[in-house]
């Protein structure tokens, strides 16, 4: 039977404020992108479809604030979110600083999640502050997988987000394969329960 | 659906003289109220041409719409129905008409009635090419046509999605419907887009081989030209005369045959059997090169019978289906009624096979006509009547076979649209292949003395067919016929899968933008709300406009966040909180900031500030947050007892954080002594003292708004004047100061003890003992004066247990509760709290405490 889709995902982006994570969906979403800067007051969501491996998966990707003040209640938007990426800005050095304090923020509010960290701007290698060195290796520390993109000239955000999408399936499947090897003991417990049972009759 | 999106049609099946016509009308109003609501969009007539299919996706699925594809000529038609016994009734009726019309006898219906409906509709409202079938000579004219006619259809399904019907959307029905069908349809009307076509060479051989055993090679008739072809079509007649053929079904010659046909397949090309069906004597075998095996799906194989009875297999037709990439391709081989003179039983034969052939595997069974390419072979049986038998065979003689074929009857009733309607027959440039002294090459000896006929015959419907050649095989003399074959270069849609998978993309992409897009969108004109200056008391207001910038209309909510027990903090109030806004209006909303006696306190002590985030949610789309900020200016009202009795200035003179540092510790530090009570509670009570002990109604008459602010003023700011308002305004503000506080004068701790005290007067001094110091002088002091009031009953009017009551809810204030408390408490039970707690003052207004004011 066929369904809209097999697999419905939720992907969180969050960093700090003006580091492009509007710019990342917008690109991802509808394949556009507006040079004007227009700070997200609140939390917003666009889908998309993607097939990987002949598997169709639908993403709510959520967009939230930057902004401090609003960090209390972005956080409740984490719960149910099966993978997060952290969005730093390579030509901003705090924004980059900022990442452990957002990663501690993930910590705070999911369980289990998927994560990805995003150097966006990744356009003008003059105003590049963040080497990708450094970044490879507190991502390589903080066991994440990195990408630098840039919404602008459309580099590596299809990509980035495929990679976030494949991981999510990936632990997912995992997920499955572990509950059904579970399943499979217990019901070997059960036989064995069955088997006690006869003998005590 | 058009193009993307829903938009409603009305659906009628119209029946005149026993032919269907399906209406599609708009409709100005949903549902339609009267008949001129209704104009006519597209006539379908229910012809060869019209097939109606179940979405496969929507018949499983309970509760969900059912989608039907109708299709009519080139025109694809999808169609979301409101699942119920009205629709299936209705797609019910739709496929008898179906029937009704595959089992019609007679030339097609020409639906002429229909012009007195399509005189004010523009040309392509209804498919072009219906109301005039052109025939096989026409060919290549009304395949330009219906070419025309494809193109204008597929751009104006094309355009639907850029006139996205916004109205209906406006209406609040959801705009995409199950994307499953949306893209299936989609990607059926961009079918041209991702497949090319491949030309593949079709061999279609026929032969009625008279009950003989297979005794020659079948090279010369199989394999005879240079190339090999990629799909061979055979169909034998007569394969084996026997009863038991006959009755069981069952012969040695399928065996045999089958093995002489692979033995005389072209040798420069290896097949593989597609499929073999037999009934009685009729066979067909269909090969392809092994090549195409890949692409080839749906493989389906049929018989009808039509011979004794109308129902044994002496007679009838076997037909092989399947889909080679993505055309469809049928074979059927028939045998249709012998004997001279009768033709319309030939064509009853015809018809009873196209009614009754059924592929049953597929849902709804695929017939004959639901297939892209038709070839149909066989020994038809059709004769050469109204020629004399000698002139026909000298014409044939002189291969001048032009006159004798006007004689042909197939000719004749395929002119007349009796048979084979749509069907193409190619230029017969051979001998007739019937009949024969079987091993030679003359005409049949026999006394009948019957004309040579054509009887063996290839025809085909489809688009994209060319016949290469069409001729009969007379080396091959073992039979009374002569094999017949046909050599066709057909059109075949394959499908490019790069090109399927980017354009599948591209439709979903589509899909997803368009979901997207009918997001909830709104513009809120300001997200940080800043307020002037605020008091106590003194209320402020502000717009804020939510404008629906999307495509669909909007309802919104302001939301709680966290743990927090409404949508916004006491001082704010939000009106309206929800709401619903259609695209392109908007609503305002009022903000108001209003600090009372409720809120006054948390603001006082710094517990909280004026400053909120609010939720706005838009249902099935965004968050916006918008911030509330302001400044709160400090009040004596709010303040606590215990603070107030340190600050000996007017409180607005010290600075901010004195006064949250009185608010919050517990162990004052001061150099200076406290006053007994607040200098602010000794100010008002002098003040009525001095005035109002005579007042009637006092405490009872509420004061002025403007005078209590003018009050509030003299209190915090200090003035030389002396203190403005009149009585009844000095009590309220009196009453509202020992109401603003965060606790009240008996601490929430006690509430409870004193209210089972009530009845006791030994007991409430006790409590009222162990008050803390300052609290117990506030309380004592207003008694003193609440007696003092009481003791001018005659002109004030007063009396202690009015005063008690009021009083009884002041010093005893209620604690604050959750609301689970609130609704479960009974008003009785609250009235029985109220005199209690009057009881518990009563004491104090009748009983003489000057020994307790003392200390004693």
């Amino acid at each position: 039977m066929a369904r809209e889709y097999d697999h419905l995902f939720k992907l969180l982006i969050i960093g700090d404020s003006g580091v492009g994570k509007s710019s990342l969906l917008l690109r991802f979403a509808d394949n556009t992108f507006s040079g004007s800067y227009i700070t997200t007051i609140g939390v917003d969501f666009k889908i998309r479809t993607v097939e990987i491996d002949g598997e169709r998966v639908k993403l709510q990707i959520w967009d939230t604030a930057g902004q401090e003040r609003f960090r209390t209640i972005t956080s409740t938007y984490y719960r149910g979110t099966h993978g997060v990426i952290i969005v730093y800005d390579v030509t901003s050095g705090d924004s980059f600083a900022n990442v452990k304090r957002w990663l501690h923020e993930i910590e705070q509010n999911c369980d289990v999640v998927n994560k990805i960290l995003v150097g966006n701007k990744n356009d003008a290698p003059d105003r590049k502050v963040v080497l990708t060195e450094d970044a490879q290796r507190f991502a390589s520390q903080m066991n994440v997988q990195l990408f630098e993109t840039s919404a602008k000239d459309n580099i590596n955000v299809e990509e980035m987000f495929m990679a976030i999408t494949r991981q999510v399936l990936r632990t997912k499947k995992e997920r499955k394969e572990r509950q059904a090897i579970h399943s499979n003991e217990t019901v070997n417990l059960r036989k064995s329960n069955k088997q006690s049972k006869k003998k005590c009759c | 659906m058009q193009g993307w999106v829903r938009a409603s049609r009305v659906l009628a099946l119209v029946e005149h003289d026993g032919h269907h016509v399906l209406f599609v009308f708009l409709s100005s109003r949903v549902p339609p109220q009267t008949f001129s609501d209704l104009t006519i969009e597209r006539l379908l007539p229910i012809d060869a041409d019209f097939r109606c299919e179940i979405d496969p996706d929507s018949k499983h699925q309970d509760g969900v719409d059912v989608y039907v594809n109708i299709s009519s000529r080139k025109l694809k038609l999808l169609f979301e129905l409101v699942p119920g016994v009205k629709t299936s009734n209705f797609v019910g009726e739709i496929f008898r008409a179906i029937e009704v019309f595959t089992k019609r006898r007679g030339p097609p219906p020409d639906f002429h009635w229909l012009q007195k409906y399509t005189g004010n509709m523009s040309r392509d409202m209804l498919p072009e090419s219906s109301l005039a079938e052109v025939e096989s000579e026409a060919l290549q004219q009304s395949e330009e046509q219906q070419d025309d006619s494809l193109s204008s259809t597929l751009l104006d399904l094309e355009c639907a999605d850029i006139t996205v019907p916004r109205q209906s959307i406006a209406k609040g029905t959801t705009p995409i419907a199950a994307r499953e069908s949306v893209i299936r349809y989609q990607m059926a009307m961009k079918e041209h887009h991702y497949t090319y076509t491949q030309v593949l060479r079709i061999f279609i051989g026929t032969w009625n081989v008279n009950g003989q055993p297979p005794t020659v090679s079948l090279h010369d008739w199989l394999a005879g030209d240079p190339e090999p072809p990629d799909i061979y079509a055979i169909g034998f007649q007569e394969l084996d005369l026997s009863k038991e053929a006959f009755l069981f079904n069952d012969t040695p010659r399928e065996e045999e045959w089958q093995a002489a046909v692979i033995n005389s397949l072209h040798p420069k090309a290896r097949y593989r059997k597609v499929s073999l069906v037999r009934l009685v004597g009729m066979m067909l075998l269909v090969f392809v090169q092994e090549q195409h095996v890949a692409y080839v799906r749906g493989i389906a194989y049929e018989t009808v019978g039509t011979g004794i009875m109308g129902k044994m297999g002496n007679k009838g037709g076997v037909a092989v289906r399947f889909d080679l990439h993505s055309t469809s391709l049928c074979f059927v081989n028939s045998h249709l009624a012998a004997h001279v003179e009768e033709f319309e039983r030939r064509n009853q034969d015809f018809h009873d096979i196209c009614s009754r052939m059924s592929f049953t595997r597929f849902l709804p069974p695929k017939g004959i006509k639901d297939h892209d390419h038709i070839y149909w072979l066989g020994d038809l049986n059709y004769r050469i009547t109204e020629l004399d038998p000698k002139l026909v065979k000298e014409c044939i003689e002189q291969a001048n076979y032009q006159p004798v074929l006007e004689c042909d009857q197939l000719r004749q009733q395929h002119k007349q649209q009796t048979v084979f309607v749509g069907y193409k027959e190619g230029i017969i440039n051979f001998r007739p292949t019937y009949k024969y002294d079987p091993g030679t090459d003359t005409w049949d000896s026999s006394e009948k003395n019957r004309a040579p006929a054509w009887c063996d015959r290839v025809l085909w419907k489809g688009e994209g067919i060319e016949q290469v050649s069409y001729r009969s095989h007379p080396e091959l003399k073992i039979s009374d016929h002569k094999p017949v074959s046909a050599l066709f270069d057909s059109q075949i849609r394959v499908i490019d899968a790069v090109k399927y998978r980017r354009i599948h993309e591209e439709v979903m992409k589509k899909l997803d933008k368009l979901e997207n897009e009918f997001l909830p969108q709104v513009m809120v004109d300001n997200t940080e709300v800043v307020f002037d200056t605020l008091r106590f008391l003194e209320s402020q207001c502000k717009d804020l406009i939510i404008a629906n910038t999307g495509q669909v209309p909007v309802t919104f909510e302001f939301i709680k966040k966290l743990d927090d027990s409404s949508y916004c903090k006491d001082w704010l109030n939000i009106e309206p909180f929800a709401g619903f806004i259609m695209p392109g209006e908007k609503c305002d909303i009022k903000l108001e900031v209003f600090v009372d006696k409720k809120s006054a306190f948390k603001l006082n002590s710094g517990e909280d500030k004026l400053y909120d985030i609010l939720v706005l949610h838009l249902e099935g789309g965004k968050d916006i947050f918008i911030t509330v900020t302001g400044t709160y200016e400090r009040s004596c009202f709010g303040s606590s007892i215990e603070a107030l009795v340190y600050i000996s200035v007017p409180v607005r003179e010290i600075p901010v954080g004195r006064l949250m540092e009185l608010e919050n510790s517990k162990e004052i530090s001061s150099t200076q002594d406290p006053y007994p009570i607040p200098k602010e509670i000794w100010f008002l009570v002098d003040h009525l003292y001095r005035h109002g002990l005579k007042q009637p109604h006092l405490f009872e008459q509420p004061g002025l708004h403007s005078e209590l602010l003018q009050i509030r003023n003299w209190l915090d700011q200090g003035s030389p004047d002396p203190l403005p308002g009149c009585v009844h305004s000095v009590a309220e503000a009196l009453l509202l100061l020992l109401e603003s506080t965060a606790e009240p004068i008996v601490p929430y701790n006690l509430h409870n003890i004193c209210l089972n005290a009530s009845s006791n007067y030994i007991q409430c001094k006790q409590i009222i003992m162990q008050l803390p110091e300052h609290r117990k002088n506030v309380f004592l002091y207003l008694c003193a004066f609440l007696q003092e009031v009481l003791s001018h009953t005659n002109e004030n009017g007063l009396d202690a247990k009015t005063v008690a009551t009021l009083f009884g809810t002041i010093f005893l204030r209620d604690p604050p509760r959750s609301r689970g408390d609130l609704t479960s408490r009974v008003r009785t039970n609250q009235q029985a709290l109220d005199r209690k707690k009057a009881n518990f003052v009563y004491h104090f207004l009748v009983n003489d405490q000057s020994d307790f004011i003392l200390g004693r």
